[in-house]
């Protein structure tokens, strides 16, 4: 294909489309509700990238990233994991009661929660696979009503158990110098992190494209009764990808508690919606892996963004969240308008 | 002036050009043959026909008016209705109620029950289609169902009636009891376009022929003046070579392939096979016919691994194993649901089975992949404009036989095969029986399940007849289709 032909495709596809759509739909509604867009772009980019905030962008987006695969990794079975912010606060609050409880030689006090942690959202996430299997449940709905409960879980483990004794605030103590995650810059919220889950998530696009497991996982979502036809364990394939999409939810938890303010704050792992962006991300994505981690960096961009601009210019951020929202409606929109278009 | 007209039809799907300048014209009364090889344009035609698509170039006329149309809604309120290979009924509703859906009549507000009876049955009457007005529809035989359909059609008034392949799914009887409908219907007046690939209909039922091949025209003819070779030769631009005699040959050997008082419950524990038992030795094909719904899913399903360890089954004197038995090749019918995933390359279609051999430490290297299905899209001469492109995106004939070429590479003893040439044109399954010829000659052992009874007596060396789950008879490899048709039928003796 030629240069300018590559170029059309990539303008005319659905991402770009919907990016640029919701842009100017945007910016007509801060027009109505007399919003300078002029002054409010440039906040919006300062807000994320500029004055120091980009440290904080990158912050949110390794949570983002991880849940993002959380959601992504069973989509590609077939199954829709609904229920990250279950998996994240359990995730979240293991890695914490681990670092709280145990005291461990540096280096096996940073890698034994982030372990745990996954392994806790893991086990969340896999209880919708005998569930689907077995009783016919779809996990789109166990994992979603999974989620309140497990997040009630955490909240009562952190106001009990583990509060910090005498604060009446819901969070736990601060967890031990040996358990925070290296920093790789000056303020701390630059962290391992982010390289760890940037290899992670080559580690998952590998093994999407070029592995058995890969295989089998993308042929049970693209048609269930042909991976079982040609003798895959659909069952179980299933299940592990749902184990696995939770384990990402539950690593993500444990970065969080890990890295400033290090301890484990009740709600502070699902107030931020990380759940829902990166279920937005992915689906805007489409059917390409590949560009879930440049999705992910637009929407987390758009929100810390968001956050600058009401700061400066005075706008509700609730406005990049309908950004967020036109992007989902219009990328639906199109995928409907091709279907259509291709009888 | 003719009923239905399609001039200069043009349509394309991206770099396929699936109609390219059609012109079909259908005169009252008549009885029209569509026929053309898969991928020939005729799906594409009649769904311009009835709406579904709309045609880059070209118009549609109805009595020698033009029309647009740009729904189905449109194609039946200029009279065009149209009866689809799979039925569009609502099992839970009756046959009136199926019937009049979408022109329901009224009374204060409510269904009228009584007049929606009266009006299907004049209009049962009026056809000579026997139907119950009141029957569900869930519990009617395959053939009830397509004259409900047909009903609906005429009861809004269709004067131009579509069909597709409708007799894909019916028994020699019921067959022959829809060309007589067909026939009474012609008689008054309306037009019917017989879409089909079996040349024995069109030269049975037809009153004109049109051949399509590569989305054009190569033949119009008049069904009495005609024979099966001109057609073959317009449909697929050369003659078909006679198939090879029948050996005359006992198989010998241990049984590849043995049952042995095989029964099989659903869940509601009612048994779909009876104590079935048979043996399928090497170098050899047994047929396998029944109506549909006679216990053929069950068996197969067993027969394969995919409904578990069932007792009764041996593969090569060792019971079946559970999951997918690797033994076993396996052509499903299914061949979007099961037998592939469309939205996947032609490459990871046919890798599906063989992918733990070619990996390297769990590792599946994509270069091995594509050169192993490069190398079965050579040998299979399987028309894909590369291996990367979604099987979905072949012709139906070219999907059947990537999965024939995946299926037969297994190096598995035994092979079954479910309506192998389903909806494939007369090319294709020629080749497709070619492969279970040489298949059977390198002493597989074939279990053929066909509902076409011309394709068992041309392939099988028995034929076993499937009925309400029990084997009523089986029969030598050249019975006779009366023959065969009665016992399907439960008619012995």
């Amino acid at each position: 294909m030629s240069a300018p032909a590559v170029a059309r495709r990539v303008v005319a596809s659905a991402p770009v489309v919907a990016l640029a759509g919701a842009l100017l739909l945007t910016t007509l509604v801060m027009v109505v509700v007399g919003v300078d867009p002029t002054l409010a772009y440039p906040a919006l980019v300062r807000g994320a990238l500029f004055d120091g905030n980009l440290e904080y962008t990158i912050a949110a987006f390794v949570p983002t990233l991880g849940m993002a695969l959380a959601f992504a990794l069973p989509l590609r079975a077939g199954e829709f994991n609904l229920g990250g912010d279950g998996q994240l606060a359990l995730g979240g609050v293991t890695a914490a009661a681990v670092a709280l409880l145990a005291p461990l030689p540096p280096g096996v006090a940073v890698v034994l929660p982030l372990v745990l942690g996954a392994v806790a959202g893991g086990v969340v996430a896999v209880v919708a696979a005998p569930l689907s299997t077995r009783l016919g449940i779809p996990a789109i709905v166990s994992t979603l009503l999974i989620s309140a409960p497990a997040v009630s879980l955490a909240s009562y483990l952190v106001r009990f158990p583990l509060a910090e004794p005498n604060t009446g605030i819901a969070q736990t103590p601060p967890l031990p110098e040996a358990a925070h995650l290296p920093a790789l810059g000056g303020s701390g919220y630059l962290t391992i992190g982010l390289p760890l889950v940037a290899v992670l998530t080559a580690l998952w696009l590998y093994a999407d494209g070029r592995t058995v497991l890969g295989y089998e996982i993308r042929a049970t979502g693209q048609n269930r009764e042909f991976a079982r036809y040609g003798g895959v364990r659909v069952g179980r394939v299933a299940a592990l990808a749902l184990a696995g999409g939770g384990a990402f939810a539950g690593l993500a938890g444990a970065l969080i508690v890990l890295g400033p303010p290090h301890r484990f704050v009740d709600g502070a792992l699902t107030a931020p919606g990380y759940t829902f962006t990166a279920v937005a991300a992915v689906l805007l994505a489409g059917a390409r892996p590949v560009v879930v981690p440049l999705t992910v960096a637009l929407l987390t961009f758009l929100q810390v963004g968001g956050q600058g601009m009401e700061r400066e210019a005075g706008v509700p951020s609730q406005l990049t969240q309908i950004v967020q929202g036109l992007i989902i409606v219009i990328v639906a929109v199109l995928a409907t308008l091709r279907a259509r278009r291709a009888r | 002036m003719y009923a239905a007209e399609l001039v200069g039809v043009t349509k394309r799907f991206g770099p396929v050009l699936a109609n390219d300048g059609i012109d079909l014209a259908v005169a009252r009364g008549e009885v029209h043959a569509v026929v053309g090889e898969n991928g020939a344009g005729k799906s594409t035609l009649m769904s311009i026909l009835y709406g579904l698509h709309r045609p880059d170039a070209g118009e549609v006329r109805r009595d020698g008016n033009r029309i647009v149309l740009r729904s189905p809604t449109d194609a039946i309120r200029h009279g065009l209705g149209m009866v689809h290979q799979r039925f569009r009924l609502f099992p839970g509703l009756t046959v009136a109620e199926n019937i009049v859906i979408g022109a329901e009549p009224v009374r204060r507000g409510r269904l009228d029950r009584a007049a929606a009876n009266e009006a299907v049955a004049a209009l049962s009457e009026r056809y000579g289609l026997r139907a119950d007005p009141s029957a569900l529809v869930g519990g009617l035989p395959v053939g009830v169902r397509q004259r409900v359909e047909i009903l609906r059609a005429l009861y809004r008034h269709a004067e131009v009636l579509i069909l597709d392949e409708p007799t894909a799914v019916l028994t020699p009887g019921e067959t022959d009891r829809l060309f007589e409908v067909l026939r009474t219907v012609a008689a008054t007046g309306v037009s019917i376009l017989l879409v089909t690939h079996k040349l024995s209909e069109v030269l049975a039922v037809g009153d004109r022929v049109t051949v399509l091949r590569q989305g054009r025209v190569t033949g119009r003819f008049t069904a009495s003046e005609t024979d099966a070779d001109e057609l073959v030769n317009a449909m697929i631009g050369r003659s078909l070579t006679p198939p090879a005699p029948r050996r005359a040959r006992v198989p010998e050997g241990e049984p590849l392939l043995e049952v042995r008082d095989l029964t099989v419950r659903d869940a509601d524990g009612v048994a779909r096979l009876s104590g079935i038992s048979f043996a399928v030795r090497p170098g050899e094909i047994v047929g396998l016919a029944g109506v549909a719904g006679s216990g053929q899913r069950e068996l197969v399903d067993s027969v394969t691994g995919l409904r578990g360890a069932v007792p009764g089954v041996f593969l090569a004197g060792t019971p079946v194993l559970a999951g997918r038995d690797p033994r076993v090749a396996y052509v499903p019918e299914d061949r979007h649901g099961r037998a592939t995933a469309p939205g996947m390359s032609v490459a990871e279609n046919v890798l599906m089975g063989a992918q733990r051999d070619l990996a390297s430490r769990g590792g599946l290297p994509r270069a091995k992949v594509r050169a192993r299905a490069r190398d079965l899209v050579d040998r299979f001469s399987i028309s894909a404009a590369s291996v990367d492109v979604p099987i979905g995106a072949l012709s139906g004939g070219n999907a059947q036989k990537a999965v024939l070429a995946r299926e037969l590479t297994r190096s598995s003893q035994v092979v079954v095969a479910e309506e192998p040439t389903q909806g494939v044109d007369v090319g294709v399954r020629e080749r497709v029986h070619d492969l279970l010829r040489t298949a059977r000659d390198e002493g597989a052992a074939i279990l053929l399940q066909s509902s076409e009874l011309s394709e068992l007596r041309d392939l099988a060396d028995r034929i076993l007849v499937l009925y309400e789950g029990r084997v009523v008879a089986e029969f030598p490899g050249d019975a006779t289709e009366t023959e065969l048709g009665r016992a399907m039928v439960g008619a012995t003796g």
